[in-house]
């Protein structure tokens, strides 16, 4: 396996297109210009667009409608621009478009952004949070999977941390497994009049061909979020068997996690954590059961505490659970603050656990 | 074994093009490697960090170094968070006359006059590539060819009539670089 030393954002770019994207469109802004530099300079070699948009508003329809027309098309930006992208991403997840929205994030304040959303409608973003480099590879490919198997936005979480960092890395398309055919992209080959398909988040058909219409159709959405949150929900742990304190963390923030508890159980501590690899599906039933055993269970996130909801739902015990995170940006404000950092996680560990446990 | 450097100097050392030429020469060797780069907006005279970690296997260490084995010191201007950061006993290697060994901690401490040695082999703007000679040629992280090699594929195009003379840095720095302190002593001569 040869390696290629790779910047996070190239490499993502990289392995997007073996896995068949062969369209972006986005609008630069820091950490999220890097992949727009590397699709700019990767799609046309393999035959596929990428185009610098007037604004994050026409990036996100553009691979919208490139991805109704059945192409593998994704759209990023960091969080501040997918806020502009809420209106298409709520459509797409309604009328049922597979696209990727890569937020190559600033920090980890858009956590509700992606498991809540900001559109309309009952809808759900399957939301994939790579701890480092090598699993965002992985995720940069899974995403169009997922997107493709369920016929849904999907957004990847990046950080400055994956998107800047270089590493080595070998990058070769993945095999999730099969799809389902795309007989419903409007490809041009219904050739025309009186049969063409049609993509319409309200569903109500055409005059000639009536569709199920927004009642129908908007419960059968909702029903297949429902479905997805059962089978797509993934996660890592460790040490949770014999774990006093449990650290639940995502994204770099738990590859920092994984590092510190790594230490703390070498000195004797007994200490696990806790990844929520997806965000949305959030896995619930793995926290609950990770939990059971835990007397505290720490929620380290670098915002003023989001993912912390999902964890007060899910814990097995609501009175366990303490936040640790905090809102750390730098001063430049394009990436983490002071508290992503090995030595401080350390130290709020410790004091979270010299502070007493429940009885 | 995992090996971590921190680079600290100021816009215009070379700073990243070292940690660069270092992190491709190790992966060009089929090994793993890990670059983080950390400077201001300024081109030349703001802070410029950069940090490299080499290893056989798959990296453990964060992009946010924990800690270092060993540092390149290029300046002392915002040099404190990195020093902050070493582990007492491994090889630093620093600027002289910018950089007072003794500023350091208690770390095996070797000098190179950069600028000195750089301009003697006729190559005044590559006084990275000089620290970073005298850096392998202390712990042999990577073959010295590898360094060289790799230094000639990160020139683009426009700069390789420039190549001749980061090798003879290379190489200068390698054969120049002295023991300026022995972790907890000065070192004489």
């Amino acid at each position: 396996m040869t390696l290629e030393l790779l910047e996070g954002s190239e490499a993502i770019a990289a392995s997007a297109i073996a896995a068949g994207c062969r369209f972006f469109a986005g609008y630069p802004m820091s950490p999220f210009t890097g992949l727009l530099e590397s699709m700019s300079r990767l799609l046309p070699a393999v035959g596929g667009v990428c185009l610098n948009a007037e604004s994050e508003i026409e990036g996100v329809n553009m691979a919208l409608g490139a991805a109704a027309a059945g192409a593998r098309a994704a759209t990023g930006s960091c969080g501040q621009g997918i806020a502009l992208m809420q209106e298409a991403i709520a459509e797409a997840a309604l009328n049922e478009t597979p696209f990727v929205v890569f937020n190559m994030a600033r920090n980890q304040q858009d956590y509700f952004q992606s498991t809540r959303g900001g559109g309309w409608g009952d809808y759900r973003t399957i939301t994939l949070a790579p701890k480092d480099i090598p699993e965002a590879v992985e995720h940069a490919q899974l995403a169009f999977h997922l997107a493709d198997k369920h016929r849904a936005p999907v957004i990847f979480y990046g950080d400055p941390l994956i998107a800047q960092t270089r590493v080595g890395v070998s990058i070769r398309p993945l095999d999730f497994g099969p799809l389902p055919p795309k007989d419903w992209a409007l490809d041009g080959t219904r050739s025309g009049t009186g049969k063409s398909r049609q993509i319409w988040t309200w569903a109500m058909g055409k005059a000639t061909d009536p569709g199920p219409g927004p009642d129908r159709h908007w419960r059968a959405i909702a029903a297949k979020f429902d479905a997805i949150a059962k089978v797509e929900a993934r996660h890592e742990q460790a040490h949770v068997e014999d774990a006093e304190t449990l650290v639940v963390a995502f994204g770099s923030a738990a590859k920092f996690v994984e590092y510190v508890v790594a230490e703390l159980r070498a000195e004797g501590h007994r200490i696990g954590w806790f990844r929520p690899v997806t965000l949305w599906p959030f896995p619930g039933e793995a926290l609950a059961k990770a939990t059971a055993g835990a007397r505290r269970v720490l929620v380290f996130e670098l915002n003023a505490g989001q993912m912390l909801d999902d964890v007060l739902i899910h814990a097995a015990d609501r009175s366990a659970v303490r936040f640790i995170g905090g809102v750390s940006i730098a001063e430049s404000g394009l990436a983490y603050g002071e508290l992503m950092d090995a030595p401080v996680i350390r130290d709020r560990i410790l004091a979270a656990v010299g502070e007493g446990t429940r009885s | 074994m995992e090996r971590e450097l921190v680079v600290t100097g100021i816009g215009g050392q070379g700073i990243q093009l070292l940690a660069k030429t270092l992190a491709l020469a190790a992966t060009r060797e089929g090994r793993h490697a890990m670059l983080s780069a950390d400077y201001g907006g300024e081109m030349r005279g703001g802070p410029s960090r950069a940090s490299v970690v080499i290893g056989d296997s798959p990296l453990r260490a964060l992009p946010v170094l924990a800690s270092a084995w060993s540092a390149i010191v290029a300046h002392h201007r915002f040099s404190e968070p990195a020093l902050a950061r070493l582990r007492p006993g491994g090889p630093a290697i620093v600027n002289l006359p910018l950089v007072d060994p003794s500023s350091l901690p208690p770390m095996v401490v070797y000098g190179v006059d950069a600028a000195a040695v750089a301009a003697s082999v006729d190559a005044p703007q590559a006084i990275g590539f000089v620290l970073l000679g005298a850096y392998n040629a202390v712990t042999r992280l990577v073959a010295p060819e590898s360094l060289a090699a790799a230094m000639e594929e990160l020139l683009p195009p426009y700069r390789k009539q420039h190549a001749a003379a980061n090798a003879r840095a290379l190489a200068a720095g390698a054969v120049a670089v002295r023991p300026a302190r022995r972790a907890g002593a000065e070192v004489a001569g």
